[in-house]
């Protein structure tokens, strides 16, 4: 027992200064995931055809308080398309508007503004993708979440169903969890 | 025996190797190809499993989510035959794998894309690319069978080599004992039949087909051929037989003939003996009866002379009767030695011509009776081998009967001539005088025989003996034909009928 309480106490006090190296560090990975993730999810998910003309054919992202994540991913998209388009990635803030999106990544930093933000898009063929806990429950499509150190992603079928998405079998098989409601 | 063995040991020899050689390149066509098919589809089909994989595997590699990946890896435990299997992330860092126990570890980083065979394996690296992008690489390790599948081959191709060969031998067996053996048991009665000259040997034929046909005509002609050399055996037998019954008889014979010849030797040697007895008593007695003759004769011619004052005419007449008995008596002998003198004096052979003797006759008949006129025609060349003292004698007896027969005849006519055939000549005699009767034919060549009173034709009856006996010396043949009233043909040959054939149908024209 001795030995138990002691490790703990150790674990407590070095703590902080053990996640602020690691949280350093490991956001700048995880960005890098996460920006190829998004990108990669392109391929795994059929929109239908209308909504690929909108926005002048261009493939159009929409980053929502995560601009590190933003940048990346403009730099992950530059010489690359998205169902054969050129990709644009628009970072957007409160009050900005929506309409003409194909994916919408909500960072951490909106998480309480969620459900609003998930209800506007809800029904619209728009890819949402989060980053928050339980955020799935606010009607967003897949979220990202950290597993072992890894990113890993749940996916929700009804909001997709509902925005005439079509998630590929494939992204299911490798998600941690599908939910089905 | 040997040589048809060795004929028969290189067919079968022949048909075996013939049999291994189709078998073998066949067996090698079909491992080669079965074992090319096996290569190309096993790569094909590892290539195709490791696309699978990769293209399973692209969303956890694109994911980073080795637990999918790992999942997916598993499945292909159900291959048994792959050994090991890896997947490697675009940086080529192993992402996962799986091994069996045993297996060669991992290679470090990732080829190119391709298989290639490795000993006992294959092994094939897959790219994984998605949208353009290389996600990572499959590697998979396999078991290459390649070997193995060719040693089994093999082992099937020696089994089945085996096993082909066995139904050969088996086969060219049966054959053997089928086609061939009744064929050589032909040929061992037909060398056997020749060797011992045994036709009483009978081939095998209860086969039904053409080798049965073969032995029953084999059978039948050594069947006729034993029927025929039994046949020619008998008949020998029966010939040699009648040989020597004919050798016995001809010798019989022959004995006979000898026996005859000497029988006809003593007899003719008596013969001769006898008629040269008979011929010089004859010669002596005529000869020495002339000289009696003579003195009557004289006598009575000198009685006439020196007495015919003092002899009445009656006694005077009978001494001219004496007279003329007395000539004719001394004509008699005269011919009688004649006669007697053509069966004692040598042959002196010499080329004559008959024409111009027959001449000379006529010429001196002709001079003794000059008040006659007859058609005398003699042939020219009338050329003959002979002796012509005697040759002269019998033609002064022919033409002298004829002049004598044609002496009652208006026209009298004598033709004396001769038929030539080859070498045979046949002379002839021919007038139209007085002839005579057939039927007394034979009968005018014998002595002291006369057809004709000494009334109406004069003559002792011995001309015709002597002119036979002159032919007959020469070796010829006479013979007459004739008519009462229509004249004679007497014909004759100067040499033997061996020599001048038959005579007759010349005879018989002449005749006509």
């Amino acid at each position: 027992m001795v030995s138990v309480t002691r490790r703990l106490l150790l674990l407590a006090l070095l703590l902080p200064a053990l996640s602020a190296i690691a949280q350093s560090a490991g956001r700048e990975a995880e960005v890098k995931i996460k920006a190829a993730f998004l990108y990669k999810f392109g391929d795994f998910v059929e929109w239908p055809p209308s909504a690929l003309e909108r926005s002048g054919g261009r493939f159009t992202i929409g980053v929502l308080g995560a601009d590190d994540i933003a940048a990346e991913l403009e730099r992950v998209v530059a010489e690359r398309t998205i169902k054969g388009r050129p990709v644009s990635v628009r970072r957007i803030r409160r009050g900005d508007s929506l309409a003409n999106l194909h994916m919408l990544f909500v960072g951490r930093s909106e998480s309480l503004r969620l459900g609003e933000i998930m209800s506007a898009t809800d029904g619209q063929p728009v890819l949402t993708v989060t980053e928050t806990e339980n955020a799935l429950a606010s009607g967003s499509m897949i979220n990202f979440i950290a597993v072992d150190d890894k990113v890993r992603f749940d996916v929700a079928l009804a909001p997709a169903g509902r925005g005439q998405l079509k998630i590929s079998a494939r992204l299911l098989a490798v998600a941690r969890k599908v939910v089905a409601a | 025996m040997q040589a048809r063995h060795s004929i028969r040991h290189k067919i079968l020899a022949m048909k075996f190797a013939t049999t291994l050689a189709a078998l073998l390149v066949a067996i090698a066509a079909m491992i080669s190809y079965d074992l090319w098919l096996y290569h190309r589809g096993w790569i094909a089909d590892m290539t195709t499993q490791a696309d699978f994989l990769g293209r399973t595997t692209a969303p956890a590699l694109t994911f980073d989510d080795a637990r999918v990946a790992r999942e997916n890896l598993e499945l292909l435990r159900a291959r048994p035959k792959i050994r090991a299997a890896a997947i490697y992330d675009a940086r080529g860092r192993q992402f996962v794998g799986f091994a069996l126990p045993d297996e060669a570890p991992f290679p470090q980083l990732p080829e190119a894309d391709g298989a290639r065979v490795e000993r006992d394996s294959v092994v094939v690296f897959k790219r994984v690319v998605s949208n353009g992008e290389i996600l990572g690489t499959v590697y998979i390790r396999a078991e290459y069978e390649l070997y193995d599948r060719l040693l089994a081959y093999l082992g099937i191709a020696a089994l089945v080599t085996a096993v082909a060969m066995v139904v050969a031998l088996l086969f060219s067996r049966w054959v053997h004992r089928v086609v061939v053996a009744p064929l050589l048991a032909i040929s061992t009665v037909a060398a056997e039949i020749t060797e011992k000259h045994n036709f009483a040997l009978r081939a095998d034929e209860r086969s039904k087909d053409e080798i049965g046909m073969l032995a029953r005509s084999v059978n039948a002609m050594l069947a006729e051929i034993e029927r025929a050399t039994r046949e020619l055996e008998a008949s020998n037998l029966q010939f040699s037989a009648e040989v020597g019954e004919r050798r016995r008889a001809e010798e019989e014979i022959r004995e006979l003939n000898a026996r005859l010849e000497q029988r006809v030797k003593e007899r003719t040697s008596q013969l001769e003996y006898t008629n040269g007895e008979l011929e010089t008593f004859c010669y002596s007695v005529s000869h020495d009866l002339r000289a009696p003759l003579r003195a009557i004769d004289g006598f009575s011619q000198a009685l006439l002379e020196d007495f015919s004052g003092e002899l009445p005419k009656e006694g005077q007449r009978y001494l001219e009767r004496i007279r003329s008995s007395t000539q004719r008596m001394g004509q008699l002998i005269e011919d009688l030695l004649n006669l007697s003198r053509v069966s004692r004096t040598e042959l002196q052979l010499a080329d004559v011509n008959l024409g111009e003797i027959a001449q000379q006759v006529v010429g001196e008949l002709q001079l003794r009776e000059p008040g006659r006129a007859v058609a005398v025609s003699i042939w020219e060349d009338m050329q003959g081998r002979a002796d012509s003292r005697l040759v002269r004698a019998a033609l002064e007896n022919l033409i002298g009967n004829a002049w004598k027969f044609t002496s009652r005849k208006d026209e009298p006519r004598i033709e004396v001539g001769c038929l030539r055939e080859g070498k045979r000549s046949t002379f002839f005699v021919r007038d139209n005088g007085a002839g005579f009767d057939m039927a007394y034919a034979d009968k005018l060549f014998g002595a002291f025989q006369r057809l004709h009173s000494p009334q109406e034709y004069q003559g002792t009856g011995i001309g015709l003996a002597t002119v036979q006996r002159i032919v007959h010396r020469h070796g010829g043949r006479i013979w007459a034909e004739a008519k009462p009233d229509k004249g004679a043909v007497f014909f004759f040959t100067l040499a033997p009928a061996a020599e001048t054939g038959a005579p007759e149908p010349i005879a018989a024209e002449a005749a006509a």
